[in-house]
Order: C-alpha cells, then sequence, then structure tokens
C-alpha cells in the first residue's frame, strides 16, 4: 500500500481524535507505518478538532500534509475549515446530516460525497457511536486497515467500557459494520462535484 | 540497574510519552517541571510511572524553580531532568546558565512551540537559538535535535550518559509535533543494547577531608575578581572544543556529487530525506545533511561534505526565520558556497515545499 493521507474533522467531543487512535493503532499491528498527529490548540474544547492520519508500506516523512487523499469534515464549520487539505485528487466526505452553506466545500476535489452518520446513528443505533460509524466509513472509503484489526484496537481501546456494559460490544462493532457499508455504497452511487 | 523494558518491545506512542519511558529506562531518579503545553504529557505519563518504580516529582511553582531544583538535585547526585517548551524554555535560561556555570549534568527535554512569547502552543524550531546560546553565557552545552521517537527514546538515554559523563548541561531538543505525535519504535533496556548507562554521583558532601583525601569541590557561579572568571572560562571554554569531536554527530546522504546539498534538522529532516529522493528520482541531484547535535555543531564535516560534493549550494530549510542558517554559517565561515533559504517560522515544511525551493534555485 502506498501513501494514504487522511484529514479527519469535526467539533472538539465528537470522538474525531479516538478515531484516529484506534485506526493507527490498528494498523501499528498489522505492521503497517503509521503517523497520527491531532491538531491542538488553546482551547480546552470546543472549535474544529482534525486528526492527520498517515498511512503507508514505508518510513513516512513529515508528520503533517498539505493535500489529503480523503477528508472527512463532520460538521458544518469543518467542511469550511478542511476545504483546503483538498485538491483534484481528494475524496472528500461530509455528513449529509447537518446544514451548511454549500459553496464552503471545496473548489477542487475527485470526488465529493455526503454520508449519513448522524442520522443513522440517532435514528437505528445510538448517537454515541457515531464515530464509530465513521471510523467503519474511513475503512469502507480507504481499506487502511483490515476490519478485523480495526475490531480488535477496538476492543483494546473500550475493553473497560465492554466489561461494565457486554452489549456495548455488539453496539458498536454494528455500528463499524454500518459506516463501511455506508462508504461502499457512497462511494458507488458516485455522487460527484457536478451533481 | 533495574529493567524496565524487559525484552524489547515494539510501541505505539506521542514523543512525550516517549520521553517518560527512555528517563525510566535511563534510570533517571526524578523529573522537576511545571507545565507548558506542548510537553505536559511528559510530566502526565511520569507522573503516572514514577509511583510504580519508586522515582520522584515535583511540580514547582514556575519554571524558575523547575529549573533550580533540577540544578539542587543533581549536585545531591540524583538523576534529575525538566522538561519545557517556549516561554517556559526562556525562564530556564537562568538555571540553565547556572548549569553551564558549575558543570551540572542537567538534562532537559525542550518541546518547541511557536514563539516569540506565547506564540502558538503548536510546533516551531525557533527554540534552536535559545537552546544553544541562551542565557548571559558560552552556550557550553550539549543539544541533540532528534526527528523520530525511535530518536528521542535514544538520545534521550544517550543525554543523561553524556551530562554525567562530560558535565555539561545537555538537551533533547524536540517540538511540539514531536511532542503530540504518533508513531512506532523500540524500547528497550539500555543496557542489554551494550549500554552502559553512568551512575549519578553526589557533587557536593562527599566523604573525605579537603586536602588531605580529595581535592576541594568547587561548584561556583560567582567570582569576586574578573581575572578569576576569565580563567575558568577560559579552561571549559577548552575542554568544551576538546571533548566537542567525541560528541558531534550528523547524517549526510547522497552528497558525494549533489549540486544542491539540502541542510536540515530536527523533525523538517524527514521532509528533507524525501525531498531529496524524489529530486534524484527527477535526475535533480541533491544532497541531504542534518547536524543532530545543534551544540557542538558538526563544522568540519560540513565543510569536508561542501569539498567533497562540490556542491554549488546550500539550501537550509527550517521552520524558522534563520536560526539554523545563523548556526550554520558562523560554523562554516569562509566557504564560498551559495547559500539560500527555506525559512517557514512556526510552520511544518514538507517535501513539496522544499522541492519547489529547489528548483526555484537551480
Amino acid at each position: 500500500m502506498s501513501l494514504i493521507r487522511i484529514a479527519l474533522a469535526g467539533e472538539g467531543g465528537q470522538g474525531v481524535q479516538s478515531v484516529a487512535e484506534i485506526l493507527t493503532e490498528a494498523a501499528y499491528n498489522e505492521n503497517q507505518q503509521t503517523i497520527y498527529i491531532p491538531n491542538f490548540g488553546l482551547e480546552q474544547r470546543g472549535g474544529v478538532s482534525i486528526a492527520f492520519i498517515q498511512f503507508s508500506d514505508k518510513r513516512i516523512g513529515a508528520p503533517k500534509f498539505n493535500k489529503a487523499d480523503v477528508v472527512i469534515a463532520l460538521s458544518g464549520r469543518a467542511v469550511g475549515r478542511t476545504a483546503g487539505y483538498s485538491d483534484e485528487n481528494t475524496l472528500f466526505v461530509y455528513d449529509s446530516g447537518f446544514d451548511f452553506d454549500k459553496e464552503d466545500l471545496p473548489q477542487q476535489a475527485k470526488k465529493i460525497i455526503a454520508i449519513p452518520a448522524v442520522d443513522t446513528a440517532n435514528q437505528k443505533l445510538h448517537p454515541k457511536v457515531f464515530n464509530i460509524i465513521i471510523m467503519g466509513a474511513v475503512i469502507g472509503l480507504t481499506n487502511v486497515v483490515s476490519f478485523e484489526a480495526a475490531k480488535e484496537a477496538l476492543e483494546h481501546k473500550l475493553a473497560y467500557k465492554f466489561e461494565k456494559d457486554p452489549s456495548l460490544r455488539e453496539l458498536n462493532f454494528k455500528a463499524m459494520e454500518i459506516g463501511k457499508q455506508m462508504a461502499e455504497k457512497s462511494l458507488q452511487e458516485e455522487v460527484d462535484n457536478n451533481d | 540497574m533495574e529493567k524496565i523494558i524487559g525484552e524489547p518491545k515494539k510501541a505505539f506512542m506521542t514523543g512525550n510519552e516517549t520521553v517518560a519511558w527512555a528517563c525510566l529506562a535511563a534510570g533517571a531518579d526524578i523529573m522537576f517541571g511545571y507545565p507548558i503545553t506542548p510537553q505536559n504529557e511528559v510530566m502526565h505519563y511520569w507522573t503516572r510511572l514514577a509511583p510504580k518504580y519508586n522515582r520522584g516529582f515535583l511540580q514547582t511553582e514556575d519554571e524558575l524553580s523547575a529549573g533550580f531544583t533540577t540544578c539542587g538535585a543533581v549536585q545531591a547526585g540524583k538523576k534529575a531532568f525538566t522538561a519545557t517548551a517556549g516561554p517556559g524554555n526562556v525562564l530556564m535560561q537562568e538555571p540553565f546558565g547556572m548549569a553551564e556555570a558549575m558543570r551540572l549534568p542537567v538534562l532537559s527535554i525542550i518541546q518547541q512551540r511557536g514563539g516569540p512569547s506565547s506564540g502558538t502552543v503548536v510546533y516551531s524550531q525557533q527554540e534552536v537559538t535559545l537552546t544553544t546560546y541562551g542565557g548571559n553565557g558560552e552556550g557550553h552545552r550539549i543539544v541533540y535535535s532528534t526527528a523520530t521517537h525511535q530518536e528521542i527514546y535514544d538520545y534521550v538515554i544517550k543525554g543523561f550518559n553524556i551530562a554525567w559523563k562530560y558535565r555539561f548541561p545537555t538537551f533533547v531538543l524536540g517540538d511540539g509535533y514531536q511532542a503530540k505525535m504518533r508513531e512506532p519504535l523500540e524500547m528497550y533496556d539500555p543496557e542489554d543494547k551494550g549500554i552502559e548507562i553512568i551512575k549519578p554521583y553526589p557533587l557536593i558532601g562527599i566523604p573525605g577531608n579537603i586536602g588531605e583525601s580529595r581535592e576541594p569541590q568547587h561548584l561556583c557561579n560567582i567570582y569576586s575578581l574578573e581575572e578569576e572568571l576569565y580563567e575558568v572560562l577560559m579552561k571549559v571554554s577548552a575542554e568544551y572544543e576538546a571533548i566537542s569531536p567525541e560528541i558531534v554527530e550528523f547524517e549526510a546522504r547522497y552528497c558525494e556529487d549533489a549540486d544542491i546539498i539540502i541542510i536540515s534538522h530536527g523533525v523538517v529532516s524527514r521532509a528533507a530525506d524525501d525531498a531529496v529522493k524524489i529530486l534524484r528520482a527527477q535526475g535533480i541531484k541533491a544532497g541531504y545533511f542534518r547536524p543532530i547535535t545543534l551544540r557542538p555543531f558538526p563544522q568540519q564535516q560540513l565543510r569536508d561534505v561542501i569539498a567533497q560534493s562540490g556542491a554549488e549550494h546550500l539550501l537550509i530549510a527550517e521552520s524558522a526565520y534563520g536560526q539554523l542558517e545563523r548556526l550554520t554559517k558562523q560554523e562554516i565561515y569562509g566557504e564560498t558556497v551559495k547559500i539560500d533559504n527555506l525559512f517557514m517560522p512556526g510552520v511544518g515544511i514538507i517535501d513539496y515545499d522544499i522541492i519547489k525551493k529547489v528548483k526555484s534555485i537551480i
């Protein structure tokens, strides 16, 4: 696998950094080269939180990048904030569950797609697993890690919660599966820039 | 030495966490610190680990105090360290100066952030001048600039040894990116790798009668006469210069036939390495030179590389406005090679930035 760069952005508290941690942990466990750097600022909470993630089979250079292969924006503000990381090779993904000014979408992108992660989490699963749906979607979009490795890393990260309430395991794995299918479906639908 | 890691172990963690583990493996007794981003997690992880291994921690009232308590602890024979960044690094220059004056084996981890003043909490390479030559002295310090988590681990362990061997204040100079990012490394117990760990020893209160069974310990940071200070400074300067060849470290790649040599340090050298490979693949003869020690600087090594390659250009790339450039220029005074620069103060540099700059030059 050659280098894949992902910028994952959302509101503070949406669990963007946790997703990055789990995905890179999974990649590391699969003996891939991987780097993850959070953006961090002065604010303790609120504001747009971005995770810069890279996967490769070779040693990875600089920890940040200017243009991503995949940008995933999970709030209205995150769309505007991350549009600059998109160029003609970028797959730009946003959540269809919030309103924002469509002019904020990037000028350049290979493809722009919307996924209904927020709605799915709220209606079919639980709002808390929204970020896990997104994690599944990242896998569906990029195959950066195997589904099994992601499950293991998720299990590792949330072991203490699963112990208290085993039903959470099922819920999280289901969220991942739904996210993956959602992404695969969106890719097939070929919703592109011009639609 | 207590075994901490056991069998060499692969790990995936942040740079700050790496620092804490390396200090533990190196046998550090105590950390003194005061919170500042982006080094906070060095303290957080250390305070989690320290009680389990019977090590100490003290959060002081500010950085001046953290620096001075570190100076005190090493005199008592404790392997002590501190970590700071940005304005905290500014405040610590006074205790670092004392460490220079009294030849104290203080190890400090610096995670550079944007400046001046509070700047950003994120990243820069703007603490090069401060860390190498800060304080009201002559910069008798040893400064390692790391580029990977593996190096953070290796050089923290090495840094303690170097500090206690040569008794010059020693620094591991990282940055906010290295502090916060996660990447793989291998952790190990140094002695399993054949690295002999130098045991700390008290500098004061040592047994024996002065003049009979031992020499006086003259740890002094103030003198009555100009001449006294002059004598000490000349002696220390000569010593520093004498040991410098044993300490300097650098990396040079693809320089033999290079037309342009890219000089960078720390995390930027990762981008420089990528850039050189891409440029080479495009037929542009680019070389890579990276000082690992910024103090002492690999002066002769860089001069040799310039001479051997016959390169016409140097390109100095840094996330600061000329701090590495000034350091480099003073060290290679007299060379006629053209020096260009890529200054991006307070922001990251990627291979693309360097490639674009190189192509604008040749």
